[in-house]
């Protein structure tokens, strides 16, 4: 009995330490398991808590630098992200995302308020050098003092590069030029370009080509020109001449401006090429100080109005060749500027004797003064004294002092004539005047 | 070159006259006669001693002062016409004519006293015919 006891309670014991050495086993198991699972998820988290403190410190500057400058590259994740935590690789490229995108739109609305900003200023500039210009050529034509006219000629070369600056950066900020002129010859559109930059006297114009730049496309043209004649006075030596050339070719004309300055070396080639494409968008907060917008300008009007513009520096003068293109739909015949009557033909003196009342009159009835030949005078011209040759001599032969019947019936008659065509022209001649008023508002369609 | 009255000159008169305001020779005033000097006969007496015997080259001047001499071919001009004729200011047309008589293509004349009378009656037409004008 006491044996079959002992036996019982042994297996019981052997049962029991069985049992707890299983439970032991199976605890260590999950023990490591669960080790393990700790360390990995250990790892995960130092991953990630990595992977945002690069986000935060290195990548999202960087993409903030990149949205400005497209030549910075943003940096990789650390780890191989996708492998590792693919759900968490989505959410950083879903924060980096919504980021760019936000910046992005931020940028472009600073961007546009600043050009509107800007545009709406220069408009106000450029509508004052205008009326300053009008100002300045009617002192002009008031003044014969050649001590004032010369300053109003410095006042006037002032303001028109005023106008050429304001004109320029309103174009960087998408604004028209703004300026309805009629179509001009090529030598005057290079000199209206001339007339804009500082040193002007130094633009030194060879030969002339016969052919007209049509009037939609004359003021863009000049501005670049202008642009381009003063990064090239600029850039050279103020004793060395800028040379204007022109080459017509088979489609077209180009215009050629050679400095004998500093060339440009291939990343200034570049940068101007990509400018002068039109494509590079531009950004007036970047254009430095000075502002360098010569070839930004250029290259928004070619790209807007279709001439080219390029730069090399194969100058046979050791700087840079800009050339303007201007292709044959921009280019036309040259417009006649002479009026008919502005050159007629030489009255023999001995014809003229029938007054003033049988010359040419103007559309408004006012009598017009007959020129005079001088080569075919009558001899007896020869005698009087010098100061008194001229037409003089044969005014009064067309006015004899006695004053015939026929002269005052003729003067009558040219009065009453006048007074009739007069009349009728006045309506036509006042809204002929106030045509052009156009000039100073901005020409946007 | 008539131009719309309000109208910019694009090429402004200090590109015209290279910056000069003074004229070489204080010879001009509105009415002073501009002759151009291939019109002239060879026999013209001591008033005009530089008469060439060929044309003077026009080649090399500026375009403004071709067509001076283009508009000075067709007989004598006042110097205010000349410059109405341009579109530019009389001040600005001297420095031209004054250049264009150094290098000999022009000669001046004075506007002749004679004139002057029969000037007030065309004068006076001029003035009827503005008050019909108006």
């Amino acid at each position: 009995m006491e044996q079959f006891l002992l036996a019982t309670a042994f297996v019981l014991v052997a049962g029991a330490g069985i049992a707890a050495a299983v439970l032991l086993l199976r605890q260590r198991r999950a023990t490591a398991a669960l080790r393990e699972r700790t360390a990995a998820l250990e790892r995960g988290l130092e991953l990630r808590e990595k992977e945002l403190r690069h986000l935060a410190d290195v990548r999202l500057p960087e993409l903030m630098e990149s949205l400005s400058n497209p030549g910075v590259r943003v940096a990789r994740p650390l780890h191989d992200l996708e492998r590792e935590a693919p759900e968490f690789a989505r959410s950083l490229q879903t924060v980096t995302d919504l980021f760019a995108g936000s910046a992005a739109r931020v940028k472009e609305r600073a961007d546009r308020s600043a050009k509107s900003t800007l545009r709406a200023m220069m408009r106000a500039v450029q509508s004052l050098a205008n009326e300053q210009q009008l100002a300045i050529s009617t002192m002009q034509e008031r003044h014969d003092d050649p001590d004032v006219l010369e300053g109003l000629l410095r006042v006037d070369h002032m303001n028109a590069q005023l106008g050429r600056r304001a004109q320029a950066t309103a174009v960087l900020c998408g604004s028209w030029p703004g300026q309805q002129r009629s179509a001009s010859s090529m030598t005057d559109v290079v000199r209206g370009a001339t007339s804009r930059i500082r040193d002007y006297l130094r633009v030194n114009l060879e030969g002339t080509v016969n052919s007209a730049v049509t009037s939609r496309a004359v003021e863009p043209v000049v501005l670049t020109l202008a642009e381009l004649l003063d990064n090239a006075a600029r850039h050279s030596r103020p004793d060395t001449s800028v040379e204007v050339n022109f080459r017509s070719t088979h489609n077209g004309v180009a215009i050629t401006i050679d400095d004998a300055g500093v060339a440009m070396d291939a990343d200034e080639l570049q940068r101007a090429s990509d400018l002068l494409s039109g494509e590079a968008t531009v950004d007036i907060h970047r254009l430095g100080d000075p502002p360098q917008v010569g070839f930004a300008v250029a290259g928004v009007l070619a790209a807007r109005y279709g001439f080219r513009v390029s730069v090399d520096s194969r100058s046979p003068y050791g700087g840079v060749r800009a050339v303007v293109f201007v292709p044959s739909a921009l280019i036309t015949e040259i417009p006649d500027e002479r009026p008919p009557e502005a050159v007629p033909a030489p009255r023999p003196a001995a014809e003229s004797g029938a007054g003033p009342e049988d010359g040419p009159s103007t559309a408004g009835g006012l009598p017009k003064r007959s020129r005079v030949a001088v080569a075919e005078r009558p001899g007896g011209t020869d005698e009087r004294p010098g100061t008194n040759e001229g037409p003089g001599t044969a005014d009064t032969g067309e006015w004899p002092a006695a004053r015939p019947a026929r002269e005052t019936a003729a003067g009558l008659g040219a009065w009453q004539r006048g007074t009739r065509s007069g009349r009728a022209a006045a309506p036509s001649g006042d809204a002929e005047a106030e045509g052009p008023a156009i000039e100073s508002k901005d020409l946007r369609p | 070159m008539t131009r719309r009255r309000n109208e910019r000159a694009l090429v402004r008169p200090h590109v015209v006259t290279g910056g000069r305001a003074h004229p070489t020779r204080n010879v001009f005033d509105l009415v002073t006669l501009v002759i151009f000097n291939g019109d002239l006969p060879r026999h013209a007496g001591g008033t005009t001693p530089q008469t060439p015997r060929q044309p003077l080259s026009t080649a090399g001047l500026s375009p403004e002062k071709l067509r001076i001499i283009e508009l000075c071919r067709g007989g004598a001009l006042s110097v205010v016409e000349i410059a109405g004729h341009l579109g530019l200011p009389v001040g600005v047309t001297k420095v031209l004519l004054s250049d264009l008589v150094d290098d000999g293509h022009l000669t001046t004349r004075a506007g002749s006293a004679d004139g002057r009378q029969s000037r007030v009656r065309l004068l006076q037409e001029v003035l009827d015919g503005l008050r019909a004008r108006l």
